[in-house]
């Protein structure tokens, strides 16, 4: 490889690296629960009961445990935007309110990173959490929303 | 694993002078190959102990979960050994300055509430808690013995049992259900937008009863998105003292019930719709009063804007003289809108309230619960999602062609 080719090899990476990232599509949040949950699908207003704790049982023996991403975190910004319309103090103000009111006995756990969430849905019977689908283990459930997978036209968290 | 044992090798390796091979004679090389094959193993061995112990971590659940990182604690307890309840603590406060154009008040700094707030889970069905108020006495030192300078109040005190999302039973002090305001803001001042409270729901107040002590089931249902809610009670209803449960035992026997219904439709997330009845016996000033509270409230939680509304009506009877009947109404109007702007720390809010007391109602005549009439309008800066500043403008009458008082008041509430 001579130096003209060399040089016109790295001009077309240095071209194509930008338009790559820019091409890539928004990442599709997965929402992922423990094996002996009893729910393939959830509609997107039962998504958010669970997410504002209005729904707490899967079933009489089966508690939800919503774990939720760090603040800050893309998953995070994802659920506070598209599934509740809130902003970070809102969300704190109302999980406050709700343990307050004794509405639930229990908020919601932040998970720090994606390893930890995987291990703990992994572990905890009943738990509900939000990946990355592009970093969703594949022996995990993934919850369809309305019927709808990540990657799917018209999944509504992205 | 390979390529950290690789890594922390040529990092070892790239040590500075006392390490070069260039100032080592063989024997020297045959020993730092020793010390960095230990060194490895040390690592290893390190590496292999933090693994183990994340695995332990993520296979302890727990019920207890609050807003922070995942509890890494439980890793510690030796296996086998029994956890206790674990109770949780949490508080709210306000102080107030506060000025008024009314004849014979003080301007000057009021300390609010101190409020404990407990909740402890004893199992994964059975749940407790409680809250206790500390307020500051205006008789503080006074008489003998002298008056502490704070009341100590058990606010609310409940445990409960939770089968699912459909039914819940529960037993205790709670903040009677029938009035929006007094189970949603409780005496959290830092939750609520304004800095009082409406006055038909005012701490101590006698319009309704604020505090039930009783039983009480609850759940809600998904009525194919309507989400029904309800709540039904058997209690002591008001004593002898009607601003008060009966926390030692009803004054009569006649117990108390009620009934509150609300909806919350998926479709209009952040809208609540209800209706509550309450009947009790009221028996005070020797006399016995059927009481009959019907209510209904509005709400639309989002902030942009805020609205909440209620209306009550207080129907009493002299069980003596059934042909004298009453109805005290009272109904609050309050909007709120937060500003977009300003990383939305900024909430405009006003609301009307009206309290009518007819003279046939002897229950709250033999009480001087007053009328009222009268604005509220402020501005609440939330400083950090924890504490907020309230500033707020009030102005209220008390019966036609009394003159109008105004007061301003500015509060700083927090939760702890």
């Amino acid at each position: 490889m001579n130096q003209l080719q060399m040089a016109l090899l790295i001009g077309v990476l240095l071209c194509w690296i930008p338009l790559s990232l820019r091409a890539a599509p928004a990442a599709d949040i997965a929402v992922v629960v423990h094996r002996d949950v009893p729910v393939d699908d959830l509609t997107f207003s039962e998504l958010r009961k669970i997410v504002l704790g209005d729904r707490q049982f899967w079933s009489s023996n089966l508690r939800v445990t919503l774990l939720i991403p760090r603040p800050a975190a893309h998953e995070r910004d994802v659920i506070l935007k598209n599934v509740l319309q809130m902003t970070e103090a809102q969300f704190r103000q109302y999980w406050i309110g709700k343990l307050f009111r004794a509405e639930s006995t229990v908020g919601p756990k932040t998970a720090y990173s994606t390893e930890i969430t995987v291990s703990l849905v992994n572990n905890i019977p009943g738990s509900l959490a939000f990946i990355d689908a592009a970093q969703v283990p594949k022996a995990l459930k993934v919850i369809r929303l309305g019927g709808l997978l990540p990657g799917d036209k018209g999944y509504p968290l992205n | 694993m390979k390529l950290l044992l690789l890594l922390v090798t040529m990092l070892l390796l790239g040590q500075p002078a006392p390490l070069s091979a260039q100032q080592l004679g063989a024997a020297n090389q045959l020993e730092l190959i020793q010390t960095l094959i230990a060194r490895m193993e040390q690592l290893e061995k390190r590496v292999a102990e933090l693994e183990g112990s994340r695995a332990q971590v993520a296979v302890t659940p727990t019920n207890e979960q609050p807003l922070v990182a995942a509890d890494t604690s439980h890793a510690e307890l030796p296996p086998g050994v029994p956890e206790g309840p674990a109770l949780k603590i949490a508080g709210f406060s306000d102080f107030n300055f506060g000025a008024s154009d009314q004849r014979g008040t003080r301007s000057g700094f009021t300390e609010g509430q101190f409020i404990l707030h407990l909740n402890s889970n004893l199992s994964s069905k059975v749940s407790f808690l409680g809250e206790l108020s500390l307020s500051a006495r205006t008789d503080a030192g006074i008489g003998s013995p002298a008056a502490t300078g704070f009341n100590a109040e058990v606010e609310r005190s409940i445990i409960r049992f939770e089968h699912n999302d459909y039914f819940k039973v529960s037993f205790g002090r709670y903040h009677t259900p029938i009035n929006y305001w007094n189970t949603a803001f409780h005496h959290g001042q830092w939750l609520q937008t304004t800095v009082s409270r409406p006055e038909m729901v005012q701490f101590g107040g006698r319009f309704i009863p604020v505090h039930f002590i009783g039983t009480l089931v609850e759940g809600a249902v998904a009525a194919r998105g309507l989400n029904f809610n309800y709540n039904t009670g058997l209690g002591n209803g008001r004593g002898s003292v009607i601003s008060r449960g009966g926390d030692a035992g009803d004054n009569n026997n006649s117990r108390a019930w009620l009934v509150n219904m609300f909806i919350k439709p998926d479709r209009l997330y952040g809208l609540q719709v209800g209706g509550s009845a309450y009947r009790d016996k009221v028996t005070t000033g020797g006399q016995d009063f059927r009481e009959w509270i019907t209510s209904a409230h509005i709400v639309w939680s989002r902030e942009t804007p805020e609205v909440i509304a209620e209306f009550a009506n207080v129907n009493h009877e002299n069980l003596r003289a059934p042909s004298t009947k009453s109805n005290s109404q009272a109904y609050y109007v309050q909007t709120g809108y937060r500003l977009p702007i300003f990383d939305k720390r900024w909430k405009p809010y006003y609301r009307f309230e009206y309290i009518h007391i007819p003279r046939s109602d002897a229950v709250f005549q033999n009480e001087q619960i007053p009328n009222l009439a009268g604005s509220v309008a402020g501005l609440r800066y939330d400083i950090s999602s924890f504490a907020a500043l309230k500033f707020e403008y009030r102005n209220q009458r008390r019966a036609p062609g009394q003159p109008r008082i105004n007061s301003g008041f500015v509060q700083t509430s927090f939760t702890f």
